[in-house]
């Protein structure tokens, strides 16, 4: 049998340094390329946790501006400057409503068919009732 | 071309070759192994970096959730001139460099008006200028003069965001800024002695800002990355990161409007009796939760320094005084839980002396001549004599612990701290005369905020409690991480008893010192109380403490109030409790009402008394 030509192992020997060559070659590529995604995504999510704390502090910013704004001797200040006259209800002011409220309204609006029953029929008693379940 | 000559040429080369890799090599033994450390250091001093984060300060809120305290950030602008300088002379073209340099101008112009500051005072922060240091620390500019570039002149603090937002949209060549967190107080001076403050340096100073530091600092974290050219950190390179933890939020029990409320007519007090202080309490009897206290004087929270001396001591807890006939619940209490009387038991009142264990004791004086008076009597008219008889009916040991259990002479466990325990003596240091001078409320002496809490038991079924001022700490998320329940503290007398005593303080306001302070159909039991203010170790006869301490409705109590005025200037009179104390306490009593949504009480509670057996 004859050995091969020397220029082919030559040949392959180059083949196979080239192969070597580019799968480093990708390798590096791959490993910079790995790198700098790894940046990117620090970068990005730097700049995120960055941005979340601005708006917290805005916010925060917001909610001191709202509490001095709403405090009672600002509201008080603004009912004098808008001449708005409110003031708290003193006790004589208040009604006392000792039944259910829900049921005193429904009878106030339906006090208009009650009367009309209770004059068409000649009789003291309504003929219906006013269904207020829904409010309950 | 001889070989010689070719073979001595390679030859030369590759001793070249070698001597440069021989140079390279021993270059970085140099820079590897020799100067390895001072290298290590360059290079962790310019690309290590540790960045701290500071921790938010947690926010206090009232038990509504309204903020009282919170952080804000606020930028403290500055001028590095010679940033601004080193701009302009980057450009050769003197006509360019004009130009820059009067669109800078402008844009100062622009600056000194969004700071509010004077132009002129805008222009001197941007003339470059050197500052002097030490020499031996004169090494950043070349020259070792005792001189450096002054960077960082100081322009304008206390800057809000807002208002810097348009500054730094001016980009304004040399202009820097930093951010710091600023306590602020949104309701100024509402509530100042219970949330306290920080000072400059950020350290609290009293109240719940520094009782509850613990809760409210948090803890910074820090990072550890390294920075590019640009001092830009590059995230990529972070080693080491401990993540920052924000303070918790502390919820009071107090809440702004029945504080609000308290201060306003604390306010009116002053103005109208110019008294030394004077205090105003109001709490939940069924918890111990204060719901408002104020002093006066007080102060504003966002100029601390600037309030005057002594503004700022909650003398609600610091000051004591005499507690006057709002004492004498003691003995009417401790009697009727021993079961040595009842509300129809009567005394004669109008003697002045009384004999007790052996001896002929003279009793104090009456503001006005009692006969025979019922223990309701008693009570209503505030009869010294009377509550005297019933204290010696007790003896005076027993009397002593009653007034122990009701919490004089000893802390509340104010949670706030600072607080002083009032004077009660044992009877082994009693004279002869103190069994019948202490149940009117002398020879004891008591802070505002233990003669509301000794009020608090009898509203209470006769339970001492805790006075609480926190009601729950918060993540800085959100969720409740600790809640705190009422303390009791001793079972001072029995239920019915407390509220037999209860119905009986009624009268006080009904027919007894306090007549007309009542309120049609919510059942004001209170106690009205004068005492003549020590003076040079003797009894004053124009100085005075007025104080009416109560609560309502006395059949289902839902609020304790105690109005205490110390030295009100009443002209030509007295400054009775009734006369000082009582229209302030029925005033805030009405609010109160109101605000809090108490209702009245149905007839059914107000025959109560003739269930129990009480006077009528």
């Amino acid at each position: 049998m004859k050995p091969p030509p020397a220029h082919a192992h030559i040949n392959r020997l180059i083949a196979l340094t080239l192969l070597l060559l580019v799968f480093s070659g990708s390798l590096g590529l791959g490993a910079v390329w790995v790198r700098q995604k790894i940046s990117q995504t620090a970068n990005h999510s730097r700049a995120l946790v960055a941005k979340i704390t601005e708006v917290e502090r805005r916010l925060d910013e917001v909610s001191a501006e709202v509490a001095t704004a709403v405090n009672p001797d600002a509201l008080l200040k603004q009912n004098q400057a808008m001449r708005l006259a409110l003031s708290t209800p003193r006790e004589v002011q208040v009604v006392r409503i000792m039944e259910s409220p829900e049921l005193r309204l429904a009878a106030k609006r339906n006090r208009e068919i009650f009367n009309l029953a209770s004059s068409q029929s000649g009789d003291s008693a309504p003929t219906f009732r006013v269904v207020t379940a829904s409010l309950r | 071309m001889s070989k010689g000559f070719a073979n001595q040429r390679l030859t030369l080369l590759s001793l070249g070759v070698v001597a440069c890799f021989m140079a390279v090599g021993v270059r970085l033994v140099y820079l590897h192994v020799i100067d390895r450390d001072e290298l290590l250091r360059f290079v962790d001093k310019a690309r290590r970096q540790i960045v701290i984060e500071h921790a938010r300060r947690g926010t206090i809120l009232d038990a509504r959730g309204n903020l009282l305290a919170t952080s804000r950030s606020e930028m403290t602008v500055a001028v590095d001139a010679w940033a601004l300088d080193e701009y302009l002379q980057t450009d050769k073209n003197p006509a360019k460099r004009a130009r820059r340099s009067a669109e800078e101008q402008a844009k100062r112009a622009q600056l000194a008006a969004q700071l509010g500051l004077p132009l002129a005072e805008v222009e001197k922060a941007f003339v470059p200028a050197r500052r002097r240091i030490k020499p031996e620390a004169d090494k950043h500019d070349g020259q070792v003069d005792g001189l450096t570039k002054d960077r960082w002149v100081k322009l304008c603090e206390g800057v809000d965001e807002p208002t810097y937002d348009r500054i730094e949209a001016l980009n304004i060549r040399g202009l820097t800024a930093e951010r710091v967190y600023r306590r602020v107080y949104p309701g100024n001076g509402l509530a100042a002695h219970l949330i306290g403050y920080l000072n400059k340096e950020g350290t609290p100073v009293t109240g719940a800002e520094s009782h509850f530091d613990l809760y409210l600092k948090g803890s910074d974290g820090w990072i550890e990355s390294e920075k590019d050219g640009t001092r830009r950190e590059m995230a990529q390179f972070r080693s080491r990161e401990i993540p920052v933890q924000d303070g918790n939020d502390v919820v009071l029990t107090i809440d702004s409007v029945v504080q609000h409320i308290i201060e306003d007519e604390l306010k009116d007090l002053a103005a109208k009796y110019s008294p030394n202080f004077a205090t105003v309490i109001v709490s939940d009897p069924q918890t111990g939760a204060i719901l408002g206290l104020a002093n006066y004087p007080s102060f504003d929270l966002n100029n601390y320094s600037k309030a005057p001396l002594g503004a700022d001591k909650n003398r609600a807890v610091t000051d004591r005084v005499e507690p006057g006939s709002t004492f004498k619940i003691v003995a009417v209490g401790a009697a009727l839980n021993e079961g040595l009387v009842t509300p129809r038991s009567t005394y004669d009142c109008g003697n002045a002396t009384i004999d007790y264990k052996g001896r002929t004791i003279k009793l104090p004086k009456e503001d006005e001549p009692f006969g025979i008076l019922s223990v309701a009597d008693i009570v209503a008219h505030s009869s010294n004599r009377g509550a005297a008889q019933l204290a010696m009916g007790l003896g005076e040991q027993r009397f002593y612990e009653y007034a122990r259990k009701f919490g004089f002479g000893q802390s509340t466990a104010f949670p706030l701290g600072g607080e002083v325990r009032g004077t009660l003596a044992p009877p082994s240091q009693w004279d002869g005369l103190t069994i019948s001078r202490m149940p009117m409320g002398h020879s004891v002496d008591a802070t505002p905020l233990q003669i509301h809490m000794a009020m608090s038991a009898v509203a209470n079924g006769g339970a001492l409690l805790r006075p609480q001022i926190i009601k729950e700490i918060r993540d800085a998320r959100g969720p409740v991480i600790r809640t705190f329940a009422p303390e009791k503290r001793e079972q001072v007398i029995g239920r019915a008893t407390a509220a037999t005593l209860a119905q009986l303080l009624t009268g006080v306001v009904r027919v007894g010192t306090a007549k007309g302070f009542d309120i049609e159909g919510f059942e004001v039991a209170g106690k009205t109380g004068t005492t003549q203010k020590i003076i040079d170790g003797k009894y004053s006869t124009t100085h005075h403490v007025a104080s009416f301490v109560g609560f309502f409705p006395a059949s289902r109590p839902q609020v304790v109030l105690s109005v205490i005025v110390d030295d009100a200037k009443v002209s030509g009179g007295t400054a009775y409790g009734r006369v000082v104390a009582a229209p302030a306490f029925h005033h805030i009593a009405e609010q109160l009402i109101q605000y809090l949504d108490i209702k009245p009480v149905q007839p059914a509670a107000r025959n109560f008394l003739a269930l129990t057996g009480g006077v009528p």
